[in-house]
């Protein structure tokens, strides 16, 4: 709110600084095209000057001080011009010619436009409305005293105008102060209530993107698909192609449509229980890693435990990168065939995949290469498992992934 | 802007991104009558920019219809005053019954357009001002002093100044103008034919200041009004960022990647119920492909991204002046009220007061550079941080104090000047991240 209180006396700052000088120059050229003499407008100028000036300052700081130097520049500027058309200055000026009704004009928009300007900044604290008093009692004293020669000669028509318009002119300004506080107000209150929807609208999407790249596994399925597609599905029979697309399309409008978070497990041969001390245990027989591999032409030999036990986040990554070596396997070693052994104890669980293809040297995969690093170790080490890999051009490859219970 | 933070992804990334809309294309092509079924997630966004021009400026648009009105019936007063010293009193009247109806049609459009009034519309009013201007001169031409005869003329920028709230500062101001050429075009052609009496230039200068200013006035405060608030907004969008988990995704990736998916389950959806026969011909092919890389890119983006990186990559102000280096994305340590302080410095230095011109703004650049952590020694809950905030074109005395209470919520900080410019080093304790 502090910062908002701030904004708002910037800009009626800015605001009274507009008012305040346009007013100022329009009088001045008044003056200068209505009364004639060059003496007086050299007499006039260093008060409008002055005045210029401290209207330029005025808004910028807090202080009063600029606001009330304006109201005393813009009077004594005021009592010399209309002195000045009176004639009293005529020793100076040289005698007035022509109708001193430009002269009331720059007058009166000097005490109803440029003095008047303060009333915008000094409506926002009741210091500053006793400041205000003030000066527009001041000014209102001034204009009386200017034109009391008039009133006294008994056509009082010219001090009837300027009270007027000095009272229609201050008034308009501090309404203008009030507008323009109040709607910067009211647009802050929006503001703030469309930051809070705004937050709550990132929160929900934040949570959204959470979940949809929690569900990994099936991103990671879905992803494998999408790459045999792009070799425009060759090389793998097509009705398990098919039926594999179908699959993840299911799954992915599973994604779209349900709220909850997903863990994919295919063909539903997993089975979920409450284990002791209220943690989620995940029993997989690892029919999914299996059934997916089945169809896409690479012959999976597996040895060893036929089902893993692990908390979730460690099941979901360790069949991650298990799945992610034989895609690898199926990829680019050459060979149809791979070897899965899995073994478990008290501790961790253990899977060993060797094939006998091409191998690769792990020390020249570059580090930006996103497919094993991000999907094999990455995500492995993430869940606190580790993943090995022995290989070497020519003479097939080695992968331990490593996951503590 | 320039995040470099991202070093570690896929240089490939820039060859695939222009290719994403094909892809959405294509693979929603395959499927056209599911294509109404799709969520449409940049609504959001939407909303957001159309409020922004409107915020608070019905208020001040309705205060300044009233002070039009009220100056417009001064007016008419004097002109009622006047009606004998006419020469053709009938063309005047004319001329400002059809002000009224311009003023009549003003407000009802701009009550039925909401906050921005239909440019036809407003073109079709500034029209019908001309007319009015013409009649008014057609009224009184001859009589040799259109600075004290033309009252509907200068009174037609009275409706201008009620347009402020519902058009762009920058087109009153342009109508402003065109009205002051075209009386200043007026007193000139008549001061030709008849001579102006002594006091004429005086009259007609008064009378065309009183037609142009109060609406340039207007326009101006309600132009700096606007960039108030739309300063405001951008703040607190950008805010919302301070209460994001270590590491995010931001607004845009979440809805690209909910964007990429349903492209994946619509292209899957055709191969397996055979709409696309397999093998897919060669641009199904590519578009899988495509979909692949992206897909993958977007699984793995926002897990490196804080939530600094969204603030400035979302905000047009800061993206065009903040260049954030953040390699080991050390800025998600950051609990909320340090994010807070380090954004409202930022923002302070960069100078929001809305005098600001734009071209100086873009002069005023900021580089924070985080890290690297202190090495840590023991096993204390927290480490410390350094953050460097190095700005050109921001002297150093001329920087809101209000920068220094907000630079203390990061973190105790020491300030220098650096080649002419304010350059803040901030020590910042923080959490130890738990893992690793």
């Amino acid at each position: 709110m502090e910062r908002i209180h701030k904004q708002r006396d910037r800009l009626l700052g800015i605001a009274a600084r507009l008012i305040g000088l346009t007013s100022a120059g329009a009088s001045f050229v008044l003056l200068a095209l209505g009364d004639g003499r060059p003496a007086m407008l050299l007499v006039a100028a260093p008060g409008y000057l002055l005045l210029a000036l401290a209207l330029a300052r005025m808004g910028s700081s807090k202080s009063l001080t600029w606001p009330v130097a304006v109201v005393v520049l813009g009077l004594a500027t005021a009592v010399v011009v209309r002195l000045g058309a009176l004639g009293v200055l005529a020793a100076v000026t040289g005698a007035p010619s022509g109708s001193p009704s430009h002269a009331d004009d720059a007058v009166r928009l000097l005490v109803a436009g440029a003095i008047a300007s303060t009333g915008v900044v000094l409506t926002s604290s009741l210091g500053r409305m006793i400041v205000l008093v003030g000066a527009f009692a001041v000014t209102m004293t001034t204009i009386v005293v200017l034109y009391a020669a008039d009133a006294a000669a008994g056509s009082g028509a010219a001090l009837g105008l300027a009270a007027v318009t000095a009272l229609a002119g201050w008034f308009a300004m501090v309404v203008c102060g009030a507008v323009l506080s109040t709607g910067l107000l009211r647009a802050a209150r929006r503001v703030s209530s469309i930051g809070r929807a705004h937050r709550s609208e990132r929160q929900a999407s934040e949570t959204e993107a959470q979940r949809r790249q929690g569900a990994r596994l099936l991103h990671d399925t879905v992803l494998a698909t999408l790459t045999l597609l792009a070799h425009s599905g060759v090389g793998v029979s097509r009705e398990a192609l098919r039926r594999q697309a179908g699959d993840d399309a299911r799954l992915l409008r599973q994604l779209r449509l349900s709220a909850s978070p997903l863990s994919v497990h295919g063909g539903g041969t997993g089975e979920e229980h409450e284990g002791a001390g209220g943690t989620m245990v995940k029993s997989d027989s690892l029919a999914a890693v299996r059934t997916r591999f089945e169809g896409l032409g690479l012959d999976v030999s597996w040895h060893g435990a036929g089902t893993v036990t692990l908390r979730p986040d460690r099941l979901d990554a360790f069949l991650l990168s298990l799945t992610e070596c034989l895609e690898n396997v199926r990829r680019h070693s050459g060979v149809d065939e791979a070897h899965v052994t899995i073994t478990d104890d008290e501790a961790t669980v253990r899977a060993l995949v060797t094939d006998n293809g091409v191998g690769f040297d792990p020390a020249a995969v570059p580090a930006h290469k996103l497919g094993f690093r991000e999907s094999i170790v990455g995500r492995l080490e993430e869940a606190g498992g580790i993943a090995r890999v022995f290989s070497a051009q020519g003479s097939g490859t080695t992968v331990v992934l490593e996951m503590p219970r | 802007m320039t995040v470099t933070d991202q070093a570690d992804v896929p240089t490939g990334a820039h060859d695939v991104l222009p290719h994403r809309k094909d892809v959405r294309e294509r693979a929603s092509a395959d499927e056209p009558h599911r294509r109404h079924g799709l969520r449409m997630p940049n609504l959001h966004a939407e909303r957001l920019r159309s409020s922004r021009t409107s915020l608070g400026t019905g208020f001040l648009g309705f205060a300044a219809t009233v002070s039009a009105v009220l100056l417009l019936c001064f007016d008419v007063t004097r002109f009622a005053v006047e009606w004998p010293a006419y020469p053709l009193p009938g063309f005047a009247a004319a001329a400002w019954l059809l002000l009224a109806a311009l003023l009549v049609v003003l407000a009802l459009a701009a009550r039925t357009a909401g906050d921005v009034l239909d440019s036809l519309v407003s073109i079709g009013i500034v029209a019908g001002l001309g007319v009015v201007v013409a009649l008014d001169a057609a009224a009184v031409w001859g009589a040799g002093d259109p600075g004290r005869d033309l009252t509907a003329a200068p009174a037609a920028g009275f409706v201008l100044l009620a347009m402020v709230g519902v058009r762009s500062s920058r087109s009153i101001t342009a109508a402003a103008g065109l009205l002051g050429l075209v009386l200043t075009a007026l007193v000139v052609v008549s001061a030709v034919q008849t001579p102006l009496p002594a006091d004429g230039p005086a009259d007609a200068a008064a009378m065309i200041g009183r037609a142009v200013l109060p609406a340039v006035v207007a326009a101006w405060i309600v132009h700096v009004f606007r960039r108030i608030v739309s300063t405001e907004l951008e703040r607190v969008l950008v805010a919302s960022t301070i209460s994001a988990p270590r590491f995010s995704v931001g607004m845009l990736a979440s809805e690209e990647l909910a964007r990429l998916d349903l492209a994946a389950e619509q292209l899957l959806d055709a191969v397996s119920t055979g709409r696309s026969r397999l093998p897919l011909n060669p641009a199904a092919a590519q578009a899988a492909a495509e979909l692949a890389t992206e897909l993958r890119l977007h699984l793995i983006e926002g897990r490196r991204q804080t939530w600094l990186y969204h603030a400035i990559s979302e905000s047009e102000l800061l993206g065009r002046a903040v260049t954030l280096s953040d390699p080991d994305s050390l800025t998600g340590l950051l609990d909320p009220k340090q994010r807070d302080g380090l954004l409202q410095a930022v923002w302070l230095m960069l100078g929001d007061s809305p005098e600001r011109s734009r071209r100086s703004a873009t002069r005023v650049t900021v580089e924070i550079t985080v890290g690297p952590a202190a090495a840590q020694e023991g096993r204390g809950r927290t480490m410390h941080m350094p953050i460097v905030v190095q700005t050109s074109g921001v002297a150093r005395g001329r920087v809101d104090p209000a920068t220094w209470d907000a630079v203390r919520k990061v973190g105790r900080h020491t300030d220098s000047q650096r080649a002419g410019s304010l350059c803040v080093e901030i020590d910042c304790v923080v959490d130890r991240p738990a893992d690793r």
